[in-house]
């Protein structure tokens, strides 16, 4: 190795080091907060709890939700060929850019009592504010451009000649979608909806303004972390870490290779 | 004082300097060029290591002019949010910084460099005051609170006291320890309504400008805002008469933030424009209430 090329590989690393030490050194200072043995008497609050079953309920729903409609709605943007795609990928993309209070604003303008649909809802008898059901159009708004971003780079970057081969074999579309689409886009996929869980269940200023604050109804994890720090700084560092352990616990597993993959077969897998 | 001046002189010397440097170095090395009259390739190699050294000059001068300390000598007053259309006018030129009273109250605690503190209650100021970390507030303003519903009223409601049925509203309210939410709760405490947040749907908000918004765009069919903020969005909420003898007593205090290196000339300063005759008269033209003269 010449010096020059030592020089390089020492300043990726000095940058490696500053990396984590910026991005590290506000967690690490949220862990040294609280002693470790505190958390599980600063954690058994009923109000944490109630939050804590409000967020995972919510988030279940929301991302099934985005999964479920956001799988095939990608694969379409991705593989179809029509006009008009980079404006599409764009208008996916800007919820992303709307800071969470004015996306909170701006679902009260489109499905608040007032908004848009406001009438047209109350006439089905349907009122969104201060319920569950508008936690979790929050939660979908804001998280579901994160998964249909990484949907849409995951099926773009599929092997087009693989599923024309499928097809050459009489497989139908939604057979090639199904069995050939979906298990090669897989690991793709779930790291996407990872960041997209993430995101979601650290929503805030969106369902605040659009579902409020209820005890036990509307107030998720991170809405209990701001009320909390009026009364008390380390229970609502600790209602933090919860939120940092689950959100990191998901990334992680996210990241794992899967116990049993459905598809993949076992040469895409050689080498390990 | 000069904080807006100062930092618009600060971004043109950063964006000047190196423009500057730019336009002398490339005529230097314009000229140098014709004396040598090297070929392209020769013009190139000895042109690489200085157009190195001009990009480093660039991003050298930009940074230092921006890193050099800007609010250095500004006043820096952190204020409630309620008070945020009316000081600036009474103590204009200065940096302010606008949230709850809680969160400010939080920030100084963790030495955020605030000069003056505005408190919309008493509690943080004097919160402040015991742990050494401000003068004694002085009281400059009070407020009342109102009750509001959507200019539409959609829930008719015409009188407080509809909230003691049971099941009925949904409410929007300050939290149980930010001060709206305490005083929505003495409020209705003093009229015997003190289980209207639990008969009834209530979502409670850390910022008072969170509940004006969400019950003036429908989402609550009624709250709790303060009286300033009610003026300020009259076309969009309809204020539903209380006794005045259920008003809590909301006072605003000021107090000089004790921090090595504050400037506590130009502080006291502040809080004497704010309690002058003109500092009085403009927040009573912003619906304030006024304390005693002192």
């Amino acid at each position: 190795m010449t010096f020059r090329t030592g020089l390089f590989l020492g300043g990726l690393v000095v940058t490696l080091v500053l990396t984590f030490l910026f991005l590290l050194t506000p967690i690490a200072a949220l862990l040294l907060q609280v002693p470790p043995r505190d958390l599980p008497d600063l954690l058994r609050d009923t109000a944490v709890s109630s939050a804590l079953i409000v967020s995972l309920k919510t988030n279940l729903i929301a991302n099934v939700l985005f999964l479920s409609i956001g799988t095939p709605a990608a694969y379409l943007i991705a593989l179809g060929r029509f006009r008009g795609r980079p404006v599409l990928l764009t208008l996916i993309e800007l919820p992303l850019v709307l800071p969470p209070a004015v996306a909170g604003i701006a679902l009260l303008t489109a499905f608040g009592a007032f908004g848009l649909f406001g009438s047209t809802l109350a006439g089905l008898g349907i009122v969104l504010p201060f319920t569950q059901a508008a936690v979790v159009i929050a939660v979908t708004f804001v998280a579901a451009p994160f998964y249909l971003r990484a949907a849409i780079s995951a099926f773009a970057a599929l092997d087009r000649t693989q599923l024309d081969a499928a097809r050459d074999l009489g497989a139908s579309e939604a057979v090639v979608f199904r069995r050939i689409a979906l298990p090669l886009a897989a690991d793709a996929l779930r790291a996407g909806w990872a960041m997209a869980f993430a995101r979601g269940i650290g929503e805030f200023g969106a369902t605040l303004l659009f579902a409020g604050s209820v005890a036990r109804l509307t107030e998720t994890l991170p809405l209990a972390v701001y009320a909390q720090l009026d009364v008390n700084l380390d229970s609502a560092v600790a209602v933090g870490l919860l939120l940092l352990a689950i959100s990191g616990g998901v990334l992680l597993v996210a990241k794992l290779p899967p116990l049993w993959s459905p598809a993949a077969p076992s040469s895409t897998a050689g080498g390990w | 004082m000069a904080a807006i001046p100062r930092l618009t002189s600060r971004l043109v010397i950063a964006v000047t300097a190196p423009v500057t440097l730019w336009l002398r170095h490339a005529s230097q090395s314009h000229s140098g060029n014709c004396l040598s009259g090297g070929g392209d390739r020769a013009r190139h190699l000895d042109l690489a290591p200085l157009a190195r050294l001009r990009l480093l000059a660039l991003v050298g001068f930009a940074v230092a002019a921006l890193a050099l300390p800007v609010t250095a000598n500004a006043t820096t007053i952190y204020a409630a949010s309620s008070l945020s259309k009316v000081v600036p006018t009474i103590a204009p030129g200065n940096t302010y910084s606008f949230a709850g009273s809680d969160t400010l109250a939080f920030q100084i605690e963790n030495s955020a460099p605030a000069d003056v503190f505005l408190s919309a209650a008493p509690l943080y100021a004097e919160r402040l005051h015991s742990k050494g970390l401000c003068s004694t507030p002085v009281v400059f303003a009070l407020n009342t609170l109102t009750f509001v519903t959507p200019a539409s009223n959609p829930a008719g409601i015409t009188r407080v006291q509809q909230l003691d049925r049971p099941g009925g509203y949904r409410l929007a309210v300050g939290g149980k320890h930010v001060p709206l939410g305490i005083y929505a709760r003495t409020l209705l405490g003093k009229l015997g309504l003190g289980r209207a947040l639990t008969k009834n749907t209530v979502s409670s908000y850390q910022k008072a400008s969170d509940v004006t918004t969400v019950i003036a765009l429908g989402s609550a069919d009624a709250g709790f805002v303060y009286t300033t903020d009610w003026y300020a969005n009259t076309t969009k909420l309809l204020a539903i008469p209380v006794p005045t003898s259920a008003q809590p007593l909301i006072r605003y205090e000021a107090c000089v933030v004790s921090r090595p290196g504050s400037d506590t000339t130009a502080a006291n300063a502040v809080i004497a424009r704010l309690v002058s005759l003109a500092g009085r008269q403009a927040l009573f033209n912003a619906h304030f209430g006024l304390p005693p003269k002192t």
